[in-house]
């Protein structure tokens, strides 16, 4: 103990032999101390550390195998959005086919209709001016020979004299003699 | 009245007017008389309603035919309206004409003037008349105002129609 206390007391901590080389003690000290260290670590934690990379391991593959599943997935929604775009364009072609073609037909239906009730409303129309130019001369012509009916008889009675009356019926003994 | 009755009246006018020798001028006023009465109504209501005595009603029609009419007529037209047979004078006298015609082997031929034809235009009218029905007619004139001008013939079933007024209703339908 003596000669230890001594040996250190000997020796001025501060000064080593060599600038960058701990002393050989040191050396063969920490170098037995970290063969133990190691070692301990080695067989001690080196199990549960192995565990744990393979764990990591397997945890990154799965992952890796899951994003790989997901990808394909992925491309697989992928081609059927592409498939349902395609056919929505292709529906959607041909409701506005449809659409068009519905439109041409009730446009050229209305066309037609709309000629038809135009000419039978011309015809109609036409009808009832001719109608009432009918009636209107009906009445007109009903009206004069109501007026002439009236005044042809006063008309003639006021100008058969006498004369005329004889003149009448020598006109038929004449007509009658002549064997009419 | 029946039609047996009526051909009896005619006949005992007939025998009578001839039993007279005054027939051809009897049948002629009896016929004027018929028509007269069947032109007015007032006449016909007079001479035919039996409501009135038939010395009555004798003496009305005596009194109308007085002065217009032989005295052959005027008793003749008395004894059919005494009988109360006043209604059918017309039937009556009609059938005497055409008996009369018959005898003389005559058509009646009804004339319908406005106004009254001369001699000489009943002459040539007769004549005419006879010409065109191919028989001789005797010539019946009824004055009927109502033709306005011109004749109607009537001989059997021939009209020969060419008055005044059938030319003015043939106007009227046409307008």
């Amino acid at each position: 103990m003596n000669r230890f206390v001594a040996l250190l007391a000997s020796e001025d901590p501060t000064i080593t032999h060599h600038w960058l080389l701990p002393e050989t003690a040191e050396i063969v000290y920490g170098g037995l101390a970290s063969v133990i260290v190691i070692g301990a670590l080695v067989k001690f934690a080196g199990p549960s550390i192995k565990k744990s990379f393979n764990a990591r391991t397997e945890k990154i593959q799965k992952e890796l195998d899951d994003a790989a599943g997901a990808k394909v997935t992925a491309e697989s929604d992928a081609k059927n959005i592409r498939a349902a775009l395609g056919d929505i364009a292709g529906e959607r072609a041909r409701m506005l086919a449809d659409a068009d073609t519905q439109a041409t037909a009730v446009l050229t239906e209305g066309r037609v209709r709309i000629t038809a009730e135009v000419a039978e409303l011309e015809a109609k129309a036409e009808a009832d001016l001719n109608s009432a130019r009918g009636r209107s001369s009906d009445e007109l012509r009903a009206e004069i020979s109501l007026l002439a009916s009236i005044a042809t008889p006063a008309v003639v009675q006021a100008t058969l004299n006498d004369q005329t009356k004889n003149e009448l019926i020598e006109s038929f003994i004449s007509s009658v003699g002549a064997g009419r | 009245m029946s039609t047996v009755k009526i051909e009896a009246y005619a006949t005992a006018l007939f025998e009578i007017a001839q039993a007279d020798g005054t027939l051809a001028l009897v049948e002629d006023e009896l016929f004027r008389v018929a028509r007269a009465f069947e032109s007015n109504e007032q006449l016909r209501n007079t001479l035919s309603d039996s409501t009135i005595p038939a010395d009555r009603r004798q003496q009305v029609a005596e009194q109308l035919l007085g002065a217009k009419a032989s005295n052959t007529t005027t008793q003749l037209v008395s004894l059919v309206v005494g009988s109360g047979q006043a209604r059918d004078l017309p039937a009556i006298v009609d059938s005497l004409v055409k008996r009369a015609s018959s005898e003389k082997q005559q058509e009646v031929a009804e004339v319908r003037s406005a106004v009254a034809l001369s001699d000489d235009q009943k002459t040539r009218l007769t004549a005419a008349l006879t010409k065109v029905t191919g028989k001789p007619v005797n010539l019946k004139v009824v004055i009927d105002p109502s033709v306005l001008g011109g004749l109607v013939a009537v001989v059997g079933d021939e009209v020969i129609d060419d008055t005044v007024r059938t030319r003015l209703d043939q106007l009227k339908t046409r307008i």
